[in-house]
């Protein structure tokens, strides 16, 4: 088994080449190369933010309260002979200036660098997760039927479960164990071959699962995105993870049917036919065979992913529905400076244009990306 | 043709019908009530709570109060919790503001998209091509509301000309081609902000669709025939590039409802977008659930729309 | 190439035609110069837009707001917060109080108290005063008659609840043989009334009534529940305050239709029409009759003490004859509806008031704007703004940017700008105090909150001083209690709490919390922590909360903070009292009725007394204050009570916010003087700080006139 295993991934191209070749042609595109540049940046502003920040006693502390020393200009030196020794800015100088509470505006930015960062991959994160797990799945056990059966055992089921929340504890119970019945009823049909038959009409197919679940996709499209974010998250309580999740699960749908239309056309490849004679496992050869396959264009859709989801949370603080205090974000740095626009410019456009250049950096690579695979282009060089 | 369009037509119903349960359940299923009945003014009693719940069929079980909710919806008699106004003239009324935005944008985003993004793929990797991917890449990434700010407050400082709002307030009576442009000089803004996504995302759907056409075969003929580069690129390229943009007629029609939340906020354009937000705050169950079923209407009448378009534009395509 | 040229020529043209919209849209001096109009127009921005246009039923700022122009009260305050007339001319208070004769007591002089021997008793002590106490004596003057009232037999139907108080079982008659009663008339209304009379009449007389026997039920009830309703159905004593209105001749409505009575009479019965679900029921529920008497007198008759009643008639008066009976009907059956179900909730007048106030209804788009145009006939003279315009703007940022390109007439300034705005030559500032107040409350069923040292260390470690400065940038004031201060039921000597760590870190020693070696407070091993919230949206709410933590973290107090969605924090925490501590503000009316915020009975979940503060005391205060008709000694409760709140502390008081409004200077009143010669004079606020107060005789000019010297 493994000896055959291995005689048969040898011969796939060599993967670092491959590499290589897209190194190539991504190294052309300049504007996707200082991406590429500005994303490594952020990323290590971010980690070394998130290090500087926490903590007892952080190097940068984000929630010092000076309101002697509030709405000061970027690059002024504080007041020292009006603060506690502890609360001198280490650099000794407000760098970004002060915001309304006399926050180093500085140490606010990295820390919400890691928080922006975290809400846009964690985000991002669950929906290629979910994508690539639902479209993985419509893929590849496409065709497999639900029967009707399956249904009144699913649906006597969440009866039970639904009776026993609202509160009906007896007809719930009962229905929870008529349902169990039925499983083990079906487990057993299986053990023991095909003597207990059960009635035609329910083994009778009834949707197949690449259905079921490009309908939800459809379902899930219905919703203008940004409409059904709100509405989740001003109804959900406020918290970080709320918002990276309710981002998340409202955006997989793309990744959902670009995986499925790619499993369907790589399910007929012959590597795929060639791992199924060889009795490899369902998974394994989804994991190991067809996923890397199927994932790179994923992960660039998913680095423009980021993007947008720094974008909605931004969006999302503007209308108060933001990442809440203490956690800043850029996005509520932002918002919350937008009172004092003309007070103090600077509590708005340090954030703003924080996020429109590690935006558009995360866009310029995914772009480049994107380019360096597209085979077409590439023929043509 | 025909089974085709019959089977899409009940597929996208039922499709309709469980966008409803989902959305029922999401906002029911969520803490907080209408905020009609706001319990920290002391002039609320708990009776009248009470009485404010049995009004609103908020003691009922959910499934009743489902079918109340799309009872109501369907004979058209939905009004909302907020001020008792019917729903659906509501969002007549508020169709109406939202549409002139709708279409000063679209029509701004399919003019410029297409000069932009064939230009950019005829000089493909030029310097126009590298400043345009820039451009609109820098477009798509700047958080909308802090542009809409920057811009109000350049216009307003500079040129002293009030910008908020569907028209200039206390005009009294001007003659009418004067109302009209104050009214036009009002969309501008907000409608150049909701375009500025469109146009840079639409401007590099064309470029790449003009780089994959000029790489056919039957461009390369017609180059290698000798003719002009123009005629190649506007006649030969082009017709066939813009075979995909037929069908996305269909796709701008859920744009309709959609709405800028953030650009009707900031503009006070009392549109779709920002009654929804409102109603999302007031907890106005029945206008969320009625924009969010118009909605998926919407959608799903634009996918039916542009699947046809396809069939009729694409003689390859046979059902 | 064509198709080339024509994807050049389409956009450029379209976007030339875009751009020279900007040549005809005027900019800040020609709305002003080039438009003699645009002088006569108000136009002012609101956050939200306004729910409904019907006072009885709207209940929101923007609403009410609108409603003050064009509906109008029977009573009004002036710019002292005195009551001042509006559609009533004058009005008068006094009081009918009545008391049964009780056959069980004993009078003082010996012998069964019948009616013509109490009578006896009280008119002999009017006139000949001697030898009793003052306070006896002055309710013996303001007695201006005294009724025997003969027994009377009534009815009355009750009804049995099932266990769970829904739903009703049973019906049953109550038959009741009242006794001879007394009925006194009172120049003035007297609360302590009947404690003096139990002077002469015995301590006991009022006490020791028992009213069973005079009722019997059918079919018989437990006799719990029978006492119950006996002492329902015959109270010892009543209190009838009333009031007398007389209204002014003068007074139409928009469509010409005169103002009566009657109208009053209406606006009361629809706000207690159930149908209506009338937010303002609570206001009126005292009244026990409103009798019109001819058409410009009306007497409003109360069953309780209840000295708040005179402020509810500054209430805006419906037309009758729009939403009477019959005039819903046909409006049901214009609009197809079914007229059972149809109320004054879903009638037109709720988008389409007539008033009798300054200003017509004229037009609103919803989330645009409303507007209304000046009333000709408005019995005080038409103002001098023809049109006033409340546009909906959500955005603070931009209603300033209006504001600058001129088409908004008055910016309601944030704290922070105040400075900036003060200085610029355009316009013209105005401040001044607001009702509303900023509270830290502390959950008083919680340890460490049971603990009064506690309390007041948490208020002495905050430096209430600071906040003021910098969050508020001094546009606040520091407060001690729940009166509004602007009034004289604020006391004003108390002093706020110290800013002192040092002593609140002594206080919490003495409540048993000593620092540990890492810092923090302990007490038996308990590290002191709690949770601050407050509610999302409010910035300067959200300063309070970090710069309480921060302050309370420099005294050794592990504190978390958490910003909640507005109804989730209402719904889930406050009135599940699930919170330790919470940053809220009150807005107040100037009634010093503290009831519903201070009582023990308003403990329960879902009431207001949320931080759950009982004192027996408080509670007497202000059951005194509410039944108080008298000014000077409702003061004296009011400062009582004020400095009992104070020495309790189960608020930290913070501040109450002053606002700011900036006008463009050219915004002057225009009114006659002594001799009759029309002037201009700049806008003064009044005391209280209100600068709209003149509102009716404001008008923009286009160039600065000569001002009058007098100010």
């Amino acid at each position: 088994m493994t000896h055959n295993q291995y005689t048969l991934e040898s011969p796939s191209a060599p993967r670092r080449t491959r590499l290589r070749e897209l190194w190539q042609l991504f190294r052309e595109n300049k504007l996707a190369i200082l991406g590429l540049i500005i994303f490594v940046l952020f990323f290590m502003t971010a980690v070394s933010g998130v290090i500087l920040t926490s903590g007892q006693r952080p190097v940068f502390d984000p929630a010092m309260v000076r309101l002697q020393e509030k709405l000061l200009p970027p690059l002024t030196r504080p007041h020292l002979e009006s603060l506690h020794p502890t609360e001198v800015p280490t650099l000794g100088i407000y760098l970004f200036g002060t915001d309304d509470l006399g926050r180093d505006v500085f140490a606010r930015m990295l820390q919400g660098a890691w928080v922006s960062l975290t809400v846009g991959f964690v985000a991002v994160g669950i929906s290629v997760l979910v994508g690539i797990f639902m479209g993985g799945i419509a893929g590849y056990f496409g065709q497999e039927y639900i029967c009707l059966d399956h249904i009144l055992i699913a649906f006597i089921l969440s009866a039970g479960g639904t009776l026993l929340s609202i509160g009906s504890i007896g007809s719930g119970s009962a229905c929870l164990g008529v349902g169990l019945l039925c499983i083990v009823y079906r487990l057993f049909s299986k053990i023991l071959g095909e003597k207990l038959q059960s009635p035609g009409l329910l083994h009778k197919k009834a949707i197949s699962i690449d259905t079921i679940i490009m309908r939800a996709v459809d379902i899930m499209l219905c919703f203008p995105s940004f409409f059904l974010i709100l509405t989740v998250v001003a109804l959900v309580p406020a918290s970080m993870y709320n918002i990276m999740i309710v981002i998340g699960l409202t955006s997989w749908m793309g990744t959902t049917r670009f995986v499925r239309a790619e499993f369907l056309s790589l399910r007929e490849q012959d590597f795929v036919t060639a791992a199924k004679a060889l009795g490899v496992g369902n998974f394994r050869i989804i994991f190991r065979h067809m996923m890397p396959n199927a994932v790179a264009p994923v992960l660039v859709s998913a680095t423009i992913g980021i993007a947008t989801a720094i974008l909605t949370e931004a969006g999302l603080s503007f209308l108060g529905f933001g990442v809440p205090p203490p956690h800043a974000t850029w996005g509520n740095i932002l918002s919350d400076g937008k009172r004092f626009i003309f007070d103090a410019p600077w509590l708005t456009f340090i954030p703003g244009i924080g996020i429109l250049i590690v935006v558009l950096c995360f866009n310029l690579f995914g772009e480049g990306l994107r380019d360096a695979m597209n085979p077409k282009l590439r023929e043509r060089g | 043709m025909v089974s085709f369009i019959g089977r899409s037509m009940v597929q996208k119903t039922v499709t309709l019908f469980f966008v409803s349960i989902v959305s029922f359940l999401i906002i029911h299923l969520a803490p907080g009530e209408p905020s009609q009945v706001d319990p920290l003014n002391p002039k609320f009693t708990p009776e009248m709570v009470e009485r404010f719940r049995k009004e609103f069929h908020l003691d009922k079980p959910l499934y009743v109060q489902y079918i109340y909710f799309y009872r109501d919806l369907f004979t058209g008699k939905i009004v909302s919790w907020k001020d008792n106004q019917s729903v659906l003239i509501k969002i007549w009324e508020r169709f109406l503001n939202s549409l002139p935005l709708f279409i000063v944008g679209t029509i701004l985003t399919w003019t410029l998209s297409f000069p932009v993004g064939i230009r950019s793929a005829i000089f493909r990797g030029g310097l126009y091509d590298r400043s345009a991917t820039f451009l609109s890449y820098l477009l798509i990434s700047i958080p909308g509301f802090f542009f809409a700010y920057i811009l109000i407050i350049l216009v307003v400082t500079t040129l002293h000309v009030p910008v908020i709002g569907m028209e200039t307030f206390g005009l009294g009576a001007s003659s009418w081609g004067n109302m009209l442009m104050d009214r036009i000089w009002h969309l501008l803004i907000p409608s150049v902000l909701g375009a500025t996504g469109g146009i840079a995302v639409l401007s590099r759907y064309v470029r790449s669709q003009m780089l994959e056409v000029e790489g056919q075969d039957y461009v390369r003929t017609a180059r290698a025939k000798g003719l002009p580069p123009d005629q190649v690129h506007y006649k030969h390229a082009l017709r066939n590039a813009l075979l995909p943009f037929v069908t996305m007629f269909g796709l701008i029609l859920p744009g309709l409802i959609g709405g800028s939340v953030i650009i009707e906020s900031i503009f006070s354009w009392p549109g779709m977008g920002r009654m929804a937000y409102e109603a999302i705050l007031a907890r106005d169950y029945p206008i969320i659930l009625t924009v969010n079923f118009i909605s998926a209407v919407l959608v799903l009448a634009g996918t039916f729309i542009s699947d046809i378009l396809y069939l009729v534009v694409d003689p390859r395509i046979r059902l | 190439m064509t198709t080339k040229r024509l994807l050049i020529l389409i956009p450029t043209l379209v976007i030339l035609f875009l751009f020279q919209s900007y040549l005809w849209v005027p900019t800040y001096e020609e709305q002003t110069k080039g438009n003699p109009d645009r002088l006569y127009e108000y136009i002012t921005p609101s956050l939200g837009d306004a729910t409904s246009l019907n006072p009885i039923i709207s209940s929101n700022a923007t609403s009410s707001q609108i409603e003050s122009l064009v509906f109008e009260g029977l009573i009004d305050r002036d710019d002292e917060l005195r009551f001042r007339g509006r559609v009533a001319r004058s009005w008068e208070i006094f009081e009918e109080a009545y008391f049964y004769m009780n056959p069980e007591a004993s009078l003082p002089e010996g012998g069964a108290a019948d009616a013509q021997r109490v009578v006896h008793i009280l008119s002999t002590a009017r006139e000949r005063p001697e030898g009793l106490t003052p306070e006896v004596r002055a309710t013996l003057e303001r007695i201006k008659e005294i009724v025997r009232m003969p027994p009377e037999a009534r009815k009355a139907i009750r009804r049995l609840k099932s266990s769970d108080g829904s739903e009703t079982v049973q019906e049953i008659r109550v038959d009741i043989q009242a006794p001879p009663r007394i009925k006194l008339v009172l120049s003035e209304v007297d609360q302590d009334l009947f404690k003096n009379l139990s002077n002469l009449l015995g301590e006991d007389y009022f006490r020791a009534f028992d009213p069973l026997p005079f009722v019997t039920a059918e079919p018989p009830v437990d006799r719990e529940i029978l006492t119950e309703w006996a002492a329902e159905l015959l109270p010892s004593v009543e209190h009838n305050p009333a009031i007398i209105f007389h209204l002014r001749p003068d007074v139409r409505f928009h469509d010409g239709h005169i103002l009566s009575a009657d109208d009053v009479r209406f606006t009361y019965q629809a706000i207690m029409d159930p149908a209506n679900l009338s937010p303002r029921v609570s206001d009126y529920e005292p009244v026990k009759t409103v009798d019109v008497i001819d058409p410009l007198t009306l007497r409003i008759v109360y069953q309780r003490l209840y000295s708040p009643a005179l402020g509810t008639w500054g209430m805006g008066i419906l037309p009758e004859h729009l939403l009477n009976r019959t005039a819903l009907r046909k409006e049901a059956e214009a609009l197809g509806r079914d007229p059972e179900k149809f109320t004054m909730r879903q009638s037109r007048f709720d988008r389409r008031p007539v008033g009798s106030g300054p200003f017509i209804f004229e037009d609103w788009e919803s989330d645009q704007f409303i507007s209304l145009k000046r009333f000709e006939g408005y019995w005080e003279g038409p103002p001098h703004y023809h049109r006033y315009v409340m546009r909906i703007i959500p955005d603070l940022l931009t209603q300033e940017m209006e504001f600058y390109s001129g088409t908004l007439d008055n910016y309601t300034v944030q704290p922070h700008q105040v400075e900036r705005l003060e200085r610029d030559p355009r316009f013209q500032c105005f401040s001044g105090t607001s009702f509303g107040y900023t509270y830290i409350g502390y959950n008083l069923r919680r340890p460490p909150f049971d603990d009064v040292r506690v309390r007041r260390a948490l208020g002495m470690a905050l430096n209430v001083g600071q906040i003021i400065e910098f969050v508020l940038y001094n546009q606040g004031e520091r407060i001690t209690g729940p009166f509004v201060i602007q009034t004289d039921y604020y006391d004003r000597h108390i002093p706020p709490l110290p800013y002192d760590p040092q002593g609140a870190l002594r206080l919490l020693g003495e409540a048993g919390w000593q620092r540990n070696e890492k810092g923090w407070l302990e007490k038996d091993g308990k590290k002191l922590e709690f949770t601050l919230i407050t509610n999302s949206g409010n910035d300067i709410r959200k300063a309070v909360l970090a710069i309480a933590q921060d302050a309370w973290k420099q005294i050794g107090i592990d504190v978390r903070t958490d910003v909640l969605e507005w109804s989730v924090f209402i719904q889930e925490r406050v009135n599940k009292h699930d919170f330790d501590a919470l940053v809220l503000g009150w807005v107040m009316g100037i009634e010093p009725d503290l009831y519903q915020i201070w009582h023990s009975s308003q403990t329960h979940p879902h009431q207001l007394n949320f931080v759950g503060f009982k004192n027996p005391e408080a509670d007497d205060l202000i059951v005194k204050i509410r039944q108080e008709y008298d000014h000077e000694k409702q003061v004296a409760y009011c400062h009582q009570l004020h400095e009992l709140i104070a020495q309790e502390q189960p608020y930290t008081f913070l501040y109450v916010g002053k606002w700011t409004a900036v006008l463009d200077k050219r915004i002057l009143i225009k009114d006659l003087d002594q001799d009759g010669v029309m002037q201009y004079r700049k806008i003064t606020p009044t005391k209280t700080g209100d600068y709209t107060f003149h509102f009716n005789k404001w008008i923009k000019v286009s160039d600065m006139p000569q001002l009058s010297t007098e100010e």
